[in-house]
């Protein structure tokens, strides 16, 4: 009964493979010319990088819900309940090399994601790669016994986590003065952009930290 | 003139954000202030919509394609209306439900103001990506707000709907890829005439990925089984605002995709077999919930079962006359309402039942007409519209889908109707028969305070008032 099962769900998910390779291959040619459009408007977007023009504001508004995306995976995580153990600072025995490495690594991992943001306006970079780079920063400190475990985070890192959502609410909420949701007025694009970026780059940083650290305590007691 | 259609999102998120900085178990306050604004935004979009015809709203002022465009019409701004009604009363219930347990509230207000901002911001999204976003972000709320009662069971619920929930996301967006690939767009407004002039087989093959990733998240039959577990084991606040208003926000995206979208794809046999899955739900979902011990595993499959309902508008309103489909289309919307505002109550008033009496069994309520009058009948009232008795708004939308029918000949649905109408009055009268007995020597009733009655009574009394004033839904609906 269970390989009759098997071989059906194999079957299914064959015929759709097959179905979709088919419809790939016979895709027309699309009708909407998105990247021409694109290049036309780039210049009046504050940023020279497509890229990072699609992500901050012509479809700004879809980052903006997919930062509360992240954040809400981090409050998932956050929501459940655990038990908290008694001994969280318990002396972590850390192996010396590691430390040194991570002394060493992490002033680089910074000066690499400030880069990387900065870089964003005009190459492939951004938020989201810096915020990454954070984040390993992170975890890297953790593992070397330079940084505890997030067992609950306190006002200051939760404030640290939701501020990149909140400066972007903050700017959505400013812009409505002139009429139009996440519009940004002509010549402020650029900084408007370089300003949510930076913040986003601290809280996702810390939302992907977040991610290992919270559950890296919970794994520790297990 | 002031636009509500922005602040209708940006209200939830700004509150649910500053819950979260607040803290476990901190800023109930936010959300009753951002409530009653949001209700007061939706009911001025409403007018706006009556007077002046459907809203667009280009977000970044540049406009699809290129940018991202909100779209506000009748049907939306009767859903917008909808989640704002159900949820302010539970807000109120939720803060007693909670008092005094901060600890299990933990984040239950920033995960529920993150629920709101991606229902408001569906209701209004005229872009697929962009409602795919929202998708994500309502789905991974309602999952959180599951878990959130921690346990075994629930846990598993909520991996098990996480899973479901992924994997229909998936499927859309798997739809929305092979659309973009096919006409380089991903606005509503530039594909629907599109669509309409040219239909390669691959758009069959998008629209049948995008609807079937939404019927697993609205938990159409035979894609129910994550339902019962998430929403029976959920807190009595959470499981009211899922089974009423988030399978909802699904169900509505299957009707804009196949009314506006798909439209010109749709086939009668395509509907028939959505109908007879909802006529499955129906009967099977009934059935399920009469066989329970426990009340809000009864609760719970009732909504199985009254998704079903809403299913049968797609063969009502497919194929046959104009006239015909209008009415099978306000019978459908109807009952999203009727339901919404009546499985709110019920879920609401058990989770009360079950504080009062200690006990989450259907046997361990005896006595609760003596003790809890007051809830008992919040209970009858919302089952009044549950089983579609006049005058109940259940009762409207059930009436027009049966004209649909019988105008339409399809004579096999009238059946079903009657059959399911005669189950759910079963399964409503097994908890007041047991309610009404007499009291148990040993049993133990807690004082329940107010909040935890009399919202809820306003949400059973909205879903009886449907049915008299249904009219003024009907006519939002319609305005273009």
């Amino acid at each position: 009964m269970k390989t009759l099962l098997n071989v059906a769900v194999l079957f299914l998910a064959g015929a759709f493979g097959l179905a979709l390779g088919w419809a790939i291959l016979d895709l027309p040619v699309a009708a909407v010319n998105l990247p021409e459009q694109l290049t036309a408007q780039l210049d009046m977007s504050g940023v020279v990088h497509p890229v990072t023009a699609v992500l901050l504001n012509f479809r700004g508004y879809d980052t903006l819900l997919e930062i509360a995306v992240l954040l809400l995976a981090l409050l998932g995580i956050l929501a459940l309940p655990r038990h908290v153990s008694d001994h969280q600072h318990r002396p972590f025995t850390a192996n010396p090399v590691l430390q040194t490495l991570a002394r060493v690594l992490v002033p680089l991992m910074l000066l690499v994601a400030g880069y990387i943001l900065w870089a964003g306006a005009h190459r492939p970079g951004g938020a989201f790669q810096a915020g990454a780079v954070l984040a390993g920063a992170g975890v890297l400190l953790h593992l070397a016994g330079l940084l505890p475990a997030w067992v609950t985070p306190g006002r200051t890192l939760r404030a640290g986590l939701a501020v990149g959502l909140l400066v972007f609410i903050a700017v959505a909420v400013a812009l409505m003065a002139q009429g139009t949701l996440l519009q940004y007025p002509p010549g402020w694009a650029g900084a408007l952009i370089l300003m949510i970026e930076a913040s986003l780059t601290f809280s996702l940083g810390l939302i992907l930290a977040g991610l290992y650290l919270i559950l890296a305590d919970s794994r520790a007691q297990a | 003139m002031f636009d509500p259609i922005p602040w209708l999102i940006l209200s939830p998120l700004i509150w649910a954000t500053l819950a979260f900085v607040h803290g476990p178990g901190q800023g109930g306050r936010l959300p009753v202030a951002g409530l009653i604004l949001q209700l007061a935004l939706a009911a001025m979009l409403a007018q706006q919509i009556v007077a002046g015809g459907v809203r667009v709203y280009a977000v970044g002022g540049w406009g699809a394609p290129l940018g991202i465009d909100l779209m506000a019409d009748g049907l939306s701004a009767v859903m917008l209306l909808l989640t704002q009604t159900v949820a302010l009363p539970l807000v109120f219930y939720a803060r007693a439900y909670f008092a005094g347990h901060a600890n299990s509230l933990r984040y239950f207000w920033p995960l529920t103001g993150y629920l709101l901002a991606a229902m408001n911001a569906l209701f209004l999204s005229a872009d697929v990506f962009n409602i795919y976003v929202t998708l994500e972000l309502l789905g991974l709320a309602a999952v959180g707000l599951v878990a959130l009662a921690g346990g075994a069971g629930p846990i598993t619920a909520a991996m098990r709907y996480l899973l479901a929930a992924l994997l229909g996301s998936g499927a859309y967006l798997l739809g929305v890829a092979l659309l973009y690939g096919v006409y380089g767009s991903v606005s509503l407004a530039a594909l629907i005439p599109l669509i309409a002039a040219d239909a390669p087989a691959v758009v069959s093959l998008a629209a049948a990925l995008m609807l079937l990733g939404l019927m697993l998240k609205t938990a159409l039959f035979p894609f129910h089984i994550w339902l019962p577990p998430a929403h029976g084991g959920a807190p009595a606040p959470v499981s009211a605002l899922l089974s009423a208003l988030v399978i909802k926000a699904s169900f509505y995206l299957i009707l804009r995709l196949w009314f506006d979208l798909f439209e010109p794809i749709t086939s009668v046999a395509a509907a028939q077999l959505l109908g007879a899955l909802g006529a499955a739900a129906i009967l099977w979902g009934s059935f399920l919930a009469l066989r329970q011990t426990h009340l809000k595993m009864l609760v719970a499959y009732s909504t199985v079962a009254q998704i079903g309902y809403l299913f049968l508008l797609f063969p009502l309103a497919t194929g046959v006359s104009a006239e015909v489909a209008a009415s099978a289309w306000q019978g459908g919307v109807l009952q999203v309402v009727a339901h919404g505002l009546a499985k709110a109550a019920m879920f609401a008033a058990v989770g009360a039942m079950i504080i009062a009496t200690g006990r989450d069994e259907i046997s361990g309520i005896a006595g609760v007409a003596a003790r809890l009058p007051l809830t008992l009948f919040t209970f009858a009232l919302a089952g009044v519209t549950i089983m579609g008795l006049p005058p109940s708004g259940g009762f409207a939308a059930k009436w027009l889908l049966l004209g649909a029918a019988q105008a339409s000949g399809q004579w096999w649905w009238i059946v079903v109707m009657v059959v399911g109408g005669l189950l759910s009055a079963a399964y409503i009268f097994k908890v007041l028969r047991q309610a009404f007995l007499p009291v148990e020597e040993t049993a133990n009733f807690k004082l329940l305070p107010r909040m935890l009655e009399w919202p809820v009574l306003l949400l059973a009394l909205a879903s009886l008032v449907l049915g008299l004033g249904g009219g003024e839904v009907l006519s939002l609906l319609g305005a273009t």
